[in-house]
Formats: C-alpha cells, structure tokens, sequence
C-alpha cells in the first residue's frame, strides 16, 4: 500500500509483550492485528473509555470469547495494571486451542451444577 | 438450585455504600423487572438478576457512577477469575464500552448459562467436538 505517511510509517511487525513472537501488522486476510496470534496477548495503547491513546502501555491479557450477532468471534483482553476491557477480532492464523479453552473455561467451571440443564 | 435465594431470611442490613440509583429498588432497563438493591448474598448489584442488564453508571471505577452515558448494558460474554468466580462482560449499547460485573447469588442460572453457551454453540467451530474428549 502506498498510503503510509513518510513522517509516521506504519511497522510491518511488533514484538509480542508476553512470548516475543515477532508478529505482522496485519493477518492473513489484511485486517489490522492487534494480539499476538500465538499467545493472544495484546498491549494496552488505545483508551477505550475516553477514546485515544492510552498512556498505560501494560500487558493486555485475554479473558474471555465473545460472540457476535453476525457469529464472528471477539477475544475481550484485561489491562493486566488498570483493568481496563478492550474487545477484538479475532485472526483466522490466532491460536486455536487457547480459543477453545477460553470457550469452554467457564462450562468447565461453573458456579452451579450444571446436571440440572442436560436439555441445553 | 443450590444457588437458590431463601426467600424467608432476615433481611441484610442496609450498607453504607450506595450501589443503587438512590433507593431501595431500580427498574431493570432491559425487562421492566422491579429490582430490590439489596438481597441475600447479594453486596454489589448491579445487574438484573433476571436478565441480566445493567446500566452504564460508572466510569473507571465500579460504584464511582461517574459515567455520563446511563447507556443499557447487555451481558455479552462471560469469563472465569483466578479465583473461579464468574465474570458478566457487560457491553454499553450507547457508547461500547465494556465492563467485568461480579454474579450474584440470585442471578438467572439459565440466563448465565445461555450466555456461556454461545462460542460453544458455532457450528464453524469444533468445539463440541473438544467437549466430547
Ligand atoms: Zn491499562
Ligand atoms: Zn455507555
């Protein structure tokens, strides 16, 4: 793309906060990446309640699978320092498996018995 | 339910804090349901225990009700805690912002379940087959 501005050039890549797996841009399909597609993890550098940048810069955990109207699936990341909540796309190349286990973590431990509903 | 809210129990004692909208008991935005604040087993309520929506209040902090927006905010997913409590991610349907809300003991078991439910129930996803291992 020839879109980038010389004087604020957009990185090709950016190293993973938790595992320091050097990440592309952007995924397999073109859109922006915003969490390590290996570990998920992401960094704290937009403010999602003001709006803007986020002078925290901490360590952006996931926490939970969000699932939208459409069916496309949300990873929602923790500030590991302030709490705040970000919710993303997720990458077609992202990490299956941690996918799955953040799906079924809260199946696998539930706050009641969940015998009660064997209709679902 | 193990979980169920013994209606006979002396009633708890009225908190300094205030997490309600001023009184005793606050309409549900999202079914109509008239909320009591204050419940068994219940400090912090936030959320219908019914349908589980909330109302955008707060800003950064829970209980600083500094937020402008009063936005309806929908449960849109759950997540666990390092300590095995749930977690409702609330979702502001005004503004998008996000926030982790603590169940409580009298939240809607079945309504709980249906939001935990729904990365599980993609089709696109094997993960029913994972279930099964
Ligand atoms: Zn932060
Ligand atoms: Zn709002």
């Amino acid at each position: 793309m020839s879109t980038t501005h010389p004087s604020r050039p957009v990185p090709k890549t950016f190293p993973c906060v938790r595992c320091g797996l050097t990440v592309t841009a952007s995924g397999p399909d073109g859109t922006p990446r915003n969490h390590c597609p290996s570990c998920l993890h992401s960094l704290h550098v937009l403010d999602a309640v003001e709006g803007g940048p986020s002078e925290c810069r901490s360590r952006m955990a996931p926490i939970s699978i969000a699932v939208l109207r459409t069916g496309d699936w949300m990873v929602i990341h923790r500030c590991a320092r302030c709490g705040e909540l970000t919710s993303n796309p997720i990458c077609p190349d992202d990490n299956q498996l941690i996918l799955m286990r953040m799906a079924v973590r809260p199946l696998a431990q539930p706050p009641f018995p969940l015998e009660a509903f064997g209709g679902l | 339910m193990p979980r169920r809210n013994p209606a006979g129990e002396r009633p708890q004692r009225r908190k300094d804090v205030r997490h309600g909208q001023g009184g005793d008991a606050f309409r549900c935005v999202g079914c109509g349901l008239d909320v009591p604040v204050h419940a068994p087993g219940t400090a912090h309520r936030n959320h219908c225990p019914h349908c589980l929506t909330s109302l955008h209040l707060d800003r950064r902090v829970p209980g600083d009700r500094r937020a402008g927006c009063r936005g309806r905010m929908t449960a849109l997913s759950v997540t666990v805690r390092h300590d095995g409590e749930w977690l409702i991610i609330h979702h502001c349907q005004s503004c998008g912002v996000l926030s982790a809300n603590r169940i409580a003991g009298d939240d809607n078991a079945l309504a709980l379940l249906r939001i935990a439910m729904r990365p599980l129930s993609d089709r696109r996803l094997p993960v029913s087959a994972m279930l099964t291992l």
